[in-house]
């Protein structure tokens, strides 16, 4: 389509319905005759799952429904009563955002996250009606932050991204939150912006407020990729780079503008193309160099495995555990993902690392961090964490993308062997080498490592145990009483914790087994809060396919960012179990200011609720659970009490709804 | 070893929830809590030691577990004052006083049930 053509749609208007027919591409004959072998696979191979699954989708595609006769009627013919003149004033039989909703269909998007708005209504009604509102299925968000968190959360479970469906200005701006956590956790989502950009389309008022020259702006600094499709061709094309840049390790949202033009107008006589797409691999590190890191692993005397942004899926949990178990060597998880059974002997603290003499780091998040540590002092110096003669070896993504302005690629750190790379892809080349270069008095060694190792995680199985009873009968409820209870109602089910303990002593990862990738789906990325209840909401409705019980630890304060999101979870039915740990306050806070007022030597008698507190008048969580449609029960204040709530809350989980359990708890 | 700081007023024994309504934190003793655990608890309350040792002294990944007590007084001092593990309260803002009453409640805080007590707990 030219750009006369998108001026105006109707200059050169077919006579009638006949030549309409036959002067131009019917769309659906172009459809059906659209079937590309290989178009499928826009996924990227780093997730074997999703890749098979994104196959199997593309395969099947174009998901479009058989047209209704009115349809075809409103498509093919002059209604009954209108002349021509008035039809092409009147009607559009073939809009853009037809075309739209058939290439998100050939990617595989199994949702789309929305709040709804006039610069995208031209594909609102297309997903509903052309689509059928499957395969994508609109979910209704109250809130663009909401929208993009929950595709956060959807991700991390599945390996397969959502559609964020947004106004490029307002909603764009809601959302950016939650797109930073994302970018900061790598974790891919495909942002479709409205716009309106031709200004003499414009209706006035609002569509000039909700219309920018670059919308996508206001994210540009932490998204991989973006466009402005100027023509539908222009659209799949980009959609389709879009797609594959951000499953492309390492992985991170991207946007595409869909001009409300484009979207409205009728497509015309050139018909846009779908594209055939190729998967793409991972990049896998350097032969020569995974072969000095396999001698390095081999000869050290008490290695180290750190992993945090690791596993992309089961696969990647299966790779790190034979790497660990050829060498044995223990592997501390940051869990920014699950990357290792926590039930496994080789499971270990970061202790491990004070005393390695090789370190092995696996798509760390921080390997500065890992290495050394920054006091919080008046003069904050670093202190060396790992033994002074320690060689690092860093395997990971960082350095083949990142942006400069959000600092969250944390402090330069210079490993002695950097090997970029993706780690899930490069483990197996590794794992191999490792094995061929071990020699067997090298391999002696493992039976001694093994018991050592072994010792050592029943040891700190006991501590953990042992720690969890103090506070027991506390009031408010400890946070490890908290944990053991929910243990005990999902301990018999398939089960996934849908949020992270970070705040509550990481009571999950000490007492919880956890041994698949999807139990546990690590942390916000950017620390930005109002990630938690939609990324449950958006975790749960990954789990949902499967039957899984849903958990969330839910904060408060993040709660109070983001509470539409339950609405979202009663309006579509996504069964969740949500319980809080409601502390009433920002309590990292109330410890930051407690520090600065040691230092100052101010004291800190009262003075820190100022600012920090939730409370007086006290957040009635439950009833803001319970307007949003929520089965609700709490605050629980009595420990003895939560077991028998939790029990009644899973029961309405079991029948295929939310649930939401206030519990007033101890501050960490 | 407990420490008396004040003359204690007893008043009756057996089992003594105390309330504390500003937090809503409470807490099950075997035996009523002498004067100088009361003003401790409520120095821990006030100076907010809670907000990483928890009400219970039972610590978390921001404080150490500090209760039941692990450490004589001159031990619990220095990690209070000097060790850096934690900001650095000088007696400007507590006192010697203030710290041995903290120190006298965090005494008298109970052990916990014994881990074969708590079904909860068994996690084979």
């Amino acid at each position: 389509m030219n750009r006369d053509d998108r001026s105006c749609p109707e200059a050169q208007p077919p006579e009638n319905s006949e030549q309409q027919e036959s002067g131009s591409v019917n769309r659906r004959e172009f459809l059906s005759s659209a079937t590309v072998a290989g178009l499928a696979a826009a996924s990227v191979g780093t997730t074997d799952k999703a890749a098979a699954q994104q196959v199997a989708s593309n395969e099947s595609a174009p998901g479009a429904l058989p047209p209704t006769a009115v349809q075809e009627a409103m498509e093919s013919e002059i209604p009954a009563g209108y002349s021509a003149e008035e039809a092409r004033e009147y009607f559009v039989r073939n809009p853009g955002s037809d075309f739209m909703v058939d290439v998100i269909k050939r990617l595989g998007l199994d949702y789309i996250t929305t709040n709804p708005g006039s610069s995208f209504r031209g594909i609102h009604e297309s997903i509903v009606n052309y689509g059928g509102n499957q395969a994508p299925e609109l979910l209704t968000c109250v809130h663009e932050e909401q929208a993009a968190a929950m595709a956060h959360g959807y991700f991390k479970v599945t390996g397969r991204p959502l559609g964020v469906l947004c106004h490029g200005t307002v909603g764009m701006q809601h959302a950016s939150m939650a797109v930073y956590n994302a970018w900061c956790d790598r974790t891919p989502m495909i942002l479709l912006a409205g716009n309106h950009l031709d200004a003499t389309e414009r209706r006035a008022g609002v569509e000039w407020s909700h219309s920018a020259q670059d919308c996508v702006r206001v994210v540009r600094d932490y998204i991989k990729w973006d466009d402005t499709p100027f023509s539908l061709q222009h659209y799949a094309e980009s959609m389709a780079r879009a797609y594959r840049i951000a499953m492309t390790p390492p992985m991170g949202p991207v946007a595409v503008v869909i001009d409300g033009h484009l979207q409205e107008a009728e497509v015309g006589d050139h018909a846009p193309e779908l594209l055939p797409m190729t998967p793409v691999q991972p990049p896998v590190g350097d032969e020569a160099a995974i072969a000095e890191a396999a001698r390095w692993l081999v000869e050290a005397e008490s290695p180290v495995i750190v992993a945090d942004l690791m596993a992309h899926d089961q696969t990647g949990v299966e790779r790190l555990v034979a790497l660990a178990e050829a060498l044995q060597v223990p592997v501390v998880n940051q869990f920014g993902r699950t990357n290792f059974p926590n039930t496994h002997y080789l499971a270990q603290g970061a202790a491990a690392v004070a005393q390695a003499d090789v370190v092995l780091g696996l798509e760390l998040f921080d390997t500065w961090g890992v290495i050394n540590t920054l006091r919080d002092r008046v003069h904050r110096d670093a202190v060396r964490r790992a033994r002074p003669d320690a060689r690092v070896i860093s395997i990971g993504t960082n350095d083949l993308f990142t942006k400069s302005n959000y600092q969250n690629f944390q402090r330069y750190y210079p490993s002695d062997l950097a090997i970029a790379g993706d780690a899930q892809a490069t483990l197996p080349i590794l794992t191999d080498a490792v094995l061929s270069s071990m020699l067997r008095s090298r391999r002696a060694t493992n039976a001694e490592r093994e018991t050592r190792w072994r010792n050592a995680h029943a040891s700190a199985r006991e501590q953990a145990l042992n720690e969890a009873r103090y506070g027991w009968n506390a009031s408010p409820v400890s946070t490890s009483r908290l944990y053991a209870e929910l243990w005990n109602v999902v301990r018999d089910r398939d089960w996934a914790l849908v949020s992270d303990d970070n705040l509550q002593s990481r009571w999950a990862r000490r007492l919880w087994p956890i041994e698949r990738h999807h139990q546990y789906i690590g942390r916000s990325g950017g620390a930005g809060l109002g990630y938690g209840a939609p990324a449950a909401v958006g975790a749960a409705l990954a789990h949902r396919a499967d039957g899984r019980l849903a958990v969330n630890v839910q904060r408060d304060g993040d709660m109070m960012y983001t509470p539409g999101a339950f609405w979202t979870a009663a309006y579509h039915g996504i069964p969740l179990l949500t319980v809080t740990h409601n502390n009433q306050g920002y309590h990292q806070e109330f410890m930051h200011l407690q520090r600065m007022a040691a230092r100052r030597q101010r004291g800190i008698d009262g003075s820190s609720w100022v600012g920090n507190e939730l409370r007086n008048p006290d957040i009635d969580l439950a009833r803001i659970a319970s307007a949003m449609g929520v089965w609700t029960e709490g605050p629980v204040t009595d420990p003895d009490d939560l077991g028998p709530a939790l029990g009644r809350a899973v029961e309405v989980v079991d029948g295929g709804e939310p649930a939401f359990v206030d519990v007033r708890c101890q501050p960490r | 070893m407990k420490l008396s700081l004040r003359n204690t007023r007893s008043a009756g024994r057996g089992v003594l929830v105390i309330s504390l309504w500003a937090l809503g934190s409470t807490v099950a003793y075997t035996q009523e809590p002498d004067d100088d655990v009361r003003e401790g608890r409520a120095l821990y309350d006030s100076h907010q030691c809670w907000q990483c040792h928890g009400y219970e002294g039972q610590g978390s990944v921001a404080g150490v577990r500090i209760a039941p007590t692990l450490y004589p007084y001159e031990a619990f001092a220095r990690l209070v004052r000097h060790t850096n593990l934690m900001p650095a309260y000088s007696p400007n803002v507590l006192s010697e006083e203030q710290l041995r009453l903290i120190y006298a409640f965090v005494q008298s805080i109970p052990e916990p049930p014994p881990l074969e007590d708590i079904p909860e707990l068994d996690f084979e």
